[in-house]
């Protein structure tokens, strides 16, 4: 069972689950906890209302399980919810918000237990991998209040992109905005990155 | 490509949503374009420089989000449980095999309900000669059928009239059988004997046995079944010289009714002149139509003989009974009966002599041959 599972899509196991089978909810948990939790994270900023967010991300997927069309993507449905939910805990803290927010943030990448977005996204050579796990906690710190440093509407593009690794397309869906503005987000998003990592862009020309 | 498309799919060109022929283009034009080589190799660069690093989710985050999950389940209103657990159901129902299954079950169970029902609530379903049913309290009496007419034949109901179902004997098909002699050679010479001029007389005066409305239609047009409606009409009101008379004339006509109005012509016969008369008519139908009709004819000769005491003839008829399945065992009894008679007689009167030898017994022997006696009633 839990083989035929890990082969099924995330909609066929929503489905499932709609049927009222269990297994197919721990399956999604254990597939996606992660990336939510780290979007959550970086849109909010702080790991305990993080950790709070992603539960709730997940049980208003419970509550609202009847609603999921089998056609529509899994993916696309479950960051709407977290994006939504997001939003209105950003309006929450905003009133909150200081510098000092961001301190957590940093510890939580300091956390040994991390693991490069890159491994994800790119195919680099064991050569490559045992390299960049020996980037130091600057630069680590670097990226991400290069990250948490962008327009929010651009940090969420980067975040559904880089950590969902959804297409243009389903970004565009999520955040009500065209493609071509998703790109355009996006776009300026990276030449800020670029910008605010220049110091390091030698070091990774030195990966290649 | 020229730059400005470039620009535009650069960022698919970076994430690989690009498809393989556009692919290509990009990197021909990134080939001999320095500035879009640039743009191009800078977003690479700063897309692996800038990977986020991925933070593991707190422990006992995934164990809390099921908690949750399983505590929100049992606060589900009781609609979306049933919901959920017929949605459940139909996705099992929808699978090929339960519907097969399902398919199959409803294929044999209809069949057997079918099957069940259909006869009615009888056990068993007695039947005309005809295949009609038949009313448990009645007794019928069956029309024989036109020759090579596949309508049915009509009922009617009688509780006196038929002489084929004496004792309770289970009927016999007698469609085939009342074909067979529906033409004779040569009609019988006592048949032959009723004048032509009667039975045309005969036919205009059918009009008053006519509670059988068929028959006041159809006798103007000598229909042979309506002729023999009539004559069964006349038979059930008790007017048996006229129904032996029309009875006869079917006879002598020949046909499909030709059998059974031999019969019960003679039937008639025996009820008018007594079993003296009537026995000789029941062998000559007996010889003449054979089959089903013959043996109901013999059955009622060995009938008359007996009763008329001329128990060898009786024990002949009987004797040819034994050959027909249906009256094989009745045939049989009859038989037995017959021989203890005779035993009986024969006895009486050895006793006889030996009385008339001693006249001490002379009183006792007396009242003997009474017993040995027939009965006298034929009708």
């Amino acid at each position: 069972m839990a083989a035929v599972q890990g082969d099924a899509t995330d909609e066929m196991l929503m489905v499932r689950y709609q049927r009222g089978e269990r297994k197919a909810f721990v399956e999604l948990v254990r597939r996606h906890n992660r990336s939510i939790y780290n979007f959550v994270l970086r849109q909010l900023r702080v790991p305990s209302v993080a950790e709070d967010v992603t539960q709730d991300v997940f049980m208003r997927l419970v509550q609202n399980a009847a609603e999921f069309k089998h056609e529509a993507r899994f993916l696309t449905w479950l960051y709407t919810i977290a994006r939504n939910l997001c939003i209105d805990q950003l309006r929450k803290l905003s009133h909150r918000r200081h510098a000092s927010l961001d301190q957590p943030a940093r510890d939580s990448a300091d956390h040994t237990g991390t693991q490069l977005l890159g491994d994800t996204i790119s195919d680099p050579g064991p050569h490559a991998s045992a390299e960049r796990n020996a980037l130091s906690s600057e630069v680590r710190s670097s990226i991400v209040k290069a990250v948490d440093s962008l327009p929010d509407d651009q940090r969420e593009v980067f975040l559904l992109r880089e950590v969902a690794s959804l297409p243009f397309r389903d970004i565009a869906e999520i955040t009500g905005v065209s493609e071509n503005t998703v790109k355009s987000r996006m776009r300026y998003a990276l030449d800020r990155l670029k910008d605010a990592l220049s110091d390091f862009e030698e070091y990774a020309r030195a990966l290649r | 490509m020229d730059c400005e498309k470039f620009d535009r799919i650069v960022l698919d060109l970076l994430y690989d949503e690009l498809d393989e022929l556009t692919t290509a283009a990009a990197k021909r034009h990134m080939e001999h374009c320095a500035r879009c080589r640039a743009i191009g190799s800078g977003l690479r660069a700063t897309r692996e420089v800038g990977a986020l690093p991925l933070v593991e989710p707190p422990e006992g985050l995934e164990l809390r989000i099921l908690q949750a999950e399983e505590q929100a389940a049992q606060l589900l209103p009781i609609n979306k449980r049933l919901g959920r657990g017929l949605s459940l159901l139909a996705g099992y129902a929808m699978r090929p095999q339960v519907s097969m299954a399902a398919v199959l079950m409803l294929v044999i169970g209809s069949s057997l309900f079918f099957l069940r029902t259909q006869p009615g609530d009888r056990e068993h379903v007695l039947v005309t000669e005809r295949g009609v049913p038949e009313n448990d309290n009645e007794i019928v009496t069956v029309r024989p059928k036109k020759a090579d007419a596949p309508e049915p034949s009509r009922i009617a109901a009688h509780a006196t009239a038929s002489p084929l179902r004496e004792d309770g004997a289970p009927r016999r098909d007698r469609a085939a059988e009342a074909k067979a002699p529906a033409a004779p050679a040569a009609p019988p010479q006592a048949y032959a004997a009723a004048p032509a001029a009667e039975a045309a007389r005969g036919a205009t005066s059918l009009g008053a046995a006519a509670d059988d409305k068929d028959v006041e239609g159809s006798e103007a047009n000598a229909d042979p079944d309506a002729t023999y409606d009539a004559a069964m009409a006349a038979y059930r009101d008790g007017r048996y010289s006229e129904a032996q008379r029309r009875f006869d004339e079917i006879a002598n006509q020949g046909g499909a009714h030709a059998a059974n109005a031999a019969l019960y012509g003679a039937q008639a016969l025996r009820r008018v002149s007594g079993c003296p008369t009537a026995a000789p008519r029941f062998e000559e139908v007996r010889a003449r139509y054979g089959g089903s009709v013959g043996s109901d004819a013999a059955w009622q000769a060995a009938d008359c003989y007996r009763s008329l005491g001329e128990l060898s003839r009786a024990r002949q008829n009987y004797e040819l009974l034994a050959a027909d399945p249906s009256y094989k065992a009745r045939a049989k009894e009859a038989i037995a009966e017959l021989d203890q008679r005779v035993a009986d007689q024969e006895l009486a009167a050895r006793r006889a002599s030996a009385a008339a030898a001693s006249p001490a017994a002379a009183p006792a022997a007396k009242g003997k041959p009474a017993a040995a006696k027939p009965a006298t009633s034929s009708k």
